[in-house]
């Protein structure tokens, strides 16, 4: 999985050895210093709901700075989709060198029509996103196009400018 | 707030629309044309997409096919892991996932090696959950 944004570039790998779990690495460059900083994630699944429509999930999600645990976050996200809706939520709290942030999302999205499996997959999103520190709600559009196990997500607002998220299933 | 409410407005038709297809597709579910109807043994009704069942026993006359309903199955990429997962089953000898209706289509040349604990222990692998599992053929 690969991110790039207006204030940081992201490549993280992670491993699912079940459903319950997943255990990553990430690798972020801040773009203002310069500097990198890997981390180790662990994600994990509280609840699933799965009925002949819909999924509706719940994960517990948390990272650590492997060059300064003073660097590190906690968060609580949840999903439910069928196949035209989508919505999901995250409340994140992160604490960095001299910050922390608590930070809340919602995405709602559609799907134009409904492809079948192996068929290039579209949704329109609406994301919106406040945190405290800057106590400011922004929002924005997002496309997200799949096909196969190849998945991009972009976005743009004019404040954050663009943000491109890449993610390939192997 | 105008667009708030526009994307409220769609997001409220589109939940209409798809609560009304759900009904629809209860309301009717052994009368479409269409679809394969069998009468199984245990008398269950099996309902196939008879197109798509068809074209995915092309070059498999012989075959036997477990038609596996799974739920949760919304989203293709979170599908692929199914795909995946049956691909490395020997025995398996053609896979066919339909979102549409929820439904996995297993094919076997040897009907012996259909095995329902396995298969269900593999959807479950992936996060899902098998419902029913009906075998056509042979």
């Amino acid at each position: 999985m690969a991110n790039s944004g207006s204030l940081a570039d992201t490549i993280y790998w992670h491993y699912t050895p079940n459903i319950n779990y997943s255990v990553g690495l990430d690798y972020q460059r801040d773009k203002v210093s310069n500097e990198y900083f890997p981390s180790a994630r662990f994600t994990y699944l509280i609840n699933r709901k799965n009925t002949a429509q819909s999924q509706r999930n719940l994960y517990l999600k948390a990272g650590v700075g492997l060059n300064d645990s003073a660097n590190h976050f906690y968060a609580l996200a949840g999903d439910w989709e069928t196949r035209r809706l989508f919505s999901s939520f995250s409340a994140k709290k992160s604490s960095g060198i001299g910050y922390d942030m608590f930070e809340q999302s919602v995405k709602v999205g559609i799907a134009p029509y409904l492809g079948d499996y192996g068929d290039l997959h579209t949704w329109l999103m609406v994301e919106t996103k406040k945190n405290d520190l800057d106590n400011e709600r922004i929002t924005y559009p997002v496309l997200r196009l799949f096909k196969g196990g190849a998945l991009i997500e972009m976005s743009y607002h004019k404040k954050t400018k663009w943000d491109i998220h890449l993610m390939y299933r192997f | 707030m105008k667009n708030l409410i526009l994307l409220g407005l769609l997001v409220s038709s589109t939940v209409i629309y798809a609560e009304h297809h759900e009904q629809h597709g209860m309301d009717t579910m052994h009368s479409h044309e269409g679809h394969i109807h069998n009468e199984m043994v245990n008398g269950k009704t099996l309902e196939v997409d008879a197109q798509r069942f068809d074209k995915f026993m092309i070059g498999i006359d012989n075959n036997v096919v477990a038609v596996v309903s799974v739920q949760g199955m919304v989203c293709d990429f979170c599908a692929r892991g199914i795909e995946k997962t049956f691909g490395k089953d020997k025995r398996i000898s053609k896979i066919d996932v339909d979102l549409a209706s929820g439904k996995v289509l297993l094919a076997f040349p040897v009907a012996d090696d259909i095995d329902n604990a396995d298969i269900t222990k593999k959807i479950l692998n992936n996060g899902l959950n098998t419902t029913d599992i009906q075998v056509v053929g042979n």
